[in-house]
């Protein structure tokens, strides 16, 4: 493997890191879901990056729309039940919903 | 050549840093889809237009829409308080993972043997349509779930409920 793939991984893992460490600290719901984006972002760079430095270009596009699709659905899914845990608590606040009952 | 690309590989990071810690989610949501536009752009530049043109019209469009859309439907901050231990913490925390990326990925050129990686035939379209067919059923249901699922949770309750 070339230099430059380390070099896309290496980003890769940074952008991964931060979102690995939004999920863990932050408490807004949004702020959360932003986190999983960053995370997505980085699974998008390395597969495109494994793919340019493998000759492998087409399958790795391909690869990066189908997982672009499934992150849209998620975050459609996500997005709304934010906005009903919003509706219940008035809130966005994660230990909100801690207090959830049956 | 490379310049560009570690220049947009920077920006990506520093806007994906900045959707993390800014405490405005607006300029939050916008800063990411900064960073999607960044990451399109670098996708573009390694022979990707088609992955290219999906994260910047679905990922720094649509999505960026979603989120603008659920921001101003759960009015801006939502009442949290971030702790303020963990902006403080991330710069220190930022630094060692940092170190530890660097000194893995130096020791890593070279290391890694390569597998042989045949150049593809054909175009984008028939790796799509003929390679990956399973995919595309698989992408059609998802969807599907999406949809049924955004309709089950903005479900009207009926008169009898």
């Amino acid at each position: 493997m070339s230099n430059v793939w380390l070099l896309y991984m290496g980003f890769a893992a940074v952008l991964l890191f931060t979102g690995l460490y939004c999920l863990l600290t932050m408490r807004n719901l949004v702020k959360l879901f932003i986190g999983v984006e960053v995370i997505g972002k980085a699974v998008t760079l390395g597969i495109v990056a494994t793919g340019s430095a493998k000759n492998s270009i087409l399958t790795a596009q391909a690869l990066a729309v189908t997982f672009i699709v499934v992150e849209v659905c998620v975050v459609a899914t996500a997005l709304a039940i934010i906005i009903n845990v919003y509706r219940h608590t008035k809130s966005l606040d994660i230990r909100k919903l801690t207090q959830l009952k049956g | 050549m490379m310049a560009v690309q570690i220049g947009l590989l920077c920006g990506l990071v520093v806007f994906s840093l900045l959707a993390v810690l800014v405490r405005d989610i607006l300029k939050a949501a916008i800063s990411l889809a900064v960073a999607s536009l960044l990451l399109g752009i670098l996708f573009f530049r390694l022979d990707a237009p088609y992955a290219g043109a999906f994260e910047i019209s679905v990922v720094a469009g649509l999505i960026t829409v979603l989120f603008v859309v659920t921001i101003a439907l759960t009015k801006a901050e939502g009442g949290v308080r971030e702790s303020r231990l963990a902006a403080w913490i991330f710069p220190l925390f930022f630094v060692v993972f940092l170190v530890i990326d660097f000194l893995v990925m130096r020791r890593l050129i070279g290391q890694i043997a390569s597998l042989p990686a045949p150049a593809e035939a054909g175009t984008f379209g028939q790796v799509l349509w003929k390679g990956r067919t399973f995919d595309l059923i698989a992408q059609v249901g998802v969807i599907f779930a999406g949809v049924f699922a955004v309709l089950a949770l903005f479900r009207k309750r009926s008169k009898h409920e």
